[in-house]
């Protein structure tokens, strides 16, 4: 049996109210995830090379970890490479600005420390940062989010927020899981 | 079909339309350049005009956090990079007679790249990216060895990557069926699943050929079973150190002595 022109009509105004809500509780949960947890995109662009990460400067092996900064800030640098996090656990203190920088030599990653607004892509050729800063101590989960390999599901680390008393950077500034 | 419509109702329609765009259009410019950066800024300690040029893109944001780079005397790292030169040198195939350079490696590796003593490691059928990375690694000193750093300084570049071909391109021969590994060995669990508790990938994510790892991964299966064990042993104790960014170090401290000696035997009696 042929629909009427009118039957049709009326099935595809009922489906555009379908597609305007599902659209609408999308922008919603944005909106909910941008503006109470505060998760925004990356407000720079930094590039870096992939290929020569490893070599000299930022993200070379030794750099790798929590460090007070001279101006007193607190910067995390970490590398997500196939199939690890790279140190595979950071210290941080509660309470205090934290600045967290990755990069990737090999393929895109990404980074979710649970319980927290940190929640980013890393792109090969870029520096991904984020600012935060962590309310509760505790160990907290940090899985790889990014499918980035056959070992991507064993690819986790762990951010543990102590509290400021309890964060102890050596003479270098230097902060580290086992106390280094 | 002429259409039945009257020039009103297809006037109404034009202005629906267009207010809907034009209101999604406005909402869009409200949330994204105002709202959103308004508050945001505000979580951050940002003021709103300034919020609001950054989320147009006329100011700058955050700046990078500056690099202090550590000057602490790291050990070598290796100092391979995997830019378009070195993948262009390895990609050829492998000359017609073997570089002159291949008779110093004989008396250790074997002709055929099947090492003399089953303690040092056989070259025959390895990636060439493998063997040209660990060959650049004991020349730079990112590994060392008493026997292979001097024979390795000794090579000059080029020579790196015609051995690498060379040796890339022998073949590993037939393997004694009998002495196979058993698939069903409790360790291949370790090698295909790996151990998402202990952060063990799975060895396999890497090491099979094809599975999309690392690039200089190295070919495990037939590999002399004591070299291998060996190898393990030295990256958990921190030995070798020339993996870059710990791929291997990372958790073969984590493995037991028992693992590693079954992991050994697993690929050394695998095809
Ligand atoms: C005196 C013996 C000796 C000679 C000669 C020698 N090698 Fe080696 N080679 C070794 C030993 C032993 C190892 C393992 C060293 C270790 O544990 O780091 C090794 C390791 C290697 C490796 C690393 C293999 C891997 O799987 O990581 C490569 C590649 C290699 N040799 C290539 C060569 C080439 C090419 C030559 C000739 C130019 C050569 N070797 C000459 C003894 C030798
Ligand atoms: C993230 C990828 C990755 C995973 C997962 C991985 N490997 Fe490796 N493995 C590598 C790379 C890359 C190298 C070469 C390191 C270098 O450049 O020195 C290597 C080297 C080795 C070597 C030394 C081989 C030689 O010829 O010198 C052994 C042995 C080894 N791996 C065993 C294992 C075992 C066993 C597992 C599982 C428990 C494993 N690997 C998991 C990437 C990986
Ligand atoms: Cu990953």
């Amino acid at each position: 049996m042929a629909a009427s022109e009118e039957d049709v009509l009326r099935t595809e105004i009922r489906w555009s109210f379908v597609v305007f809500a599902a659209t609408a509780l999308i922008l919603i949960s944005i909106l909910y995830a941008g503006l109470v947890h505060g998760i925004n995109p990356p407000s720079n662009i930094e590039t870096v090379d992939p290929k020569t990460l490893h070599l000299s400067g930022e993200f070379t092996e030794g750099n790798l970890g929590t460090r007070v900064e001279a101006d007193g800030g607190v910067t995390v640098r970490v590398v997500t490479t196939q199939f690890a996090f790279v140190p595979q656990c950071v210290v941080v203190p509660t309470d205090r600005k934290v600045t967290l920088r990755f990069a990737s030599p090999d393929v895109i990653h990404g980074v979710l420390v649970a319980g927290t607004n940190v929640n980013t892509m890393v792109i090969p050729g870029y520096v991904s940062q984020v600012h935060t800063t962590f309310k509760t101590t505790g160990d907290l989960l940090t899985p790889c989010h990014e499918f980035c390999g056959l070992g991507h599901s064993q690819m986790w680390a762990i951010v543990r927020a102590v509290a400021p008393a309890d964060f102890k950077p050596d003479a270098q500034g230097r902060a580290a899981c086992d106390g280094r | 079909m002429a259409s039945s419509r009257s020039s009103s109702e297809e006037s109404r329609f034009t202005v629906l339309a267009a207010s809907a765009v034009g209101g999604i259009l406005a909402g869009g410019i409200l949330l994204g350049f105002l709202i959103l950066p308004v508050v945001q800024g505000r979580q951050a300690g940002i003021d709103p005009w300034t919020a609001i040029c950054r989320s147009l893109g006329i100011a700058p944001g955050t700046p990078a956090a500056g690099s202090p780079i550590s000057t602490a005397a790291a050990r070598p790292v290796s100092r391979v990079s995997w830019d378009e030169g070195t993948l262009r040198a390895l990609a050829g195939a492998a000359g017609p007679s073997p570089p002159e350079a291949v008779a110093q490696c004989a008396a250790c590796h074997g002709d055929a790249g099947i090492a003399t003593d089953p303690t040092f490691p056989n070259l025959a059928g390895q990636s060439a990216a493998a063997i040209f990375k660990q060959l650049h690694d004991y020349r730079s000193g990112a590994r060392v060895n008493e026997q292979m750093s001097p024979v390795a300084q000794g090579l000059d570049e080029a020579d790196l990557a015609a051995l690498a071909l060379h040796f890339a391109a022998r073949s590993k021969g037939t393997m004694d069926a009998t002495a196979r590994a058993d698939r069903n060995h409790p360790v291949a669990e370790l090698v295909l699943r790996g151990d998402p508790a202990r952060g063990i990938p799975a060895c396999n994510s890497c090491h099979a050929p094809g599975s999309g790892g690392p690039i200089e991964t190295p070919i495990l299966t037939r590999q002399n079973e004591a070299y291998l064990a060996d190898q393990l042993r030295r990256y958990a104790r921190g030995d070798r150190g020339n993996d870059i960014y710990g791929r291997m170090r990372g958790f073969s401290a984590k493995l037991t002595e028992d693992e590693i000696r079954r992991l050994a035997a697993f690929y050394a009696w695998t095809e």
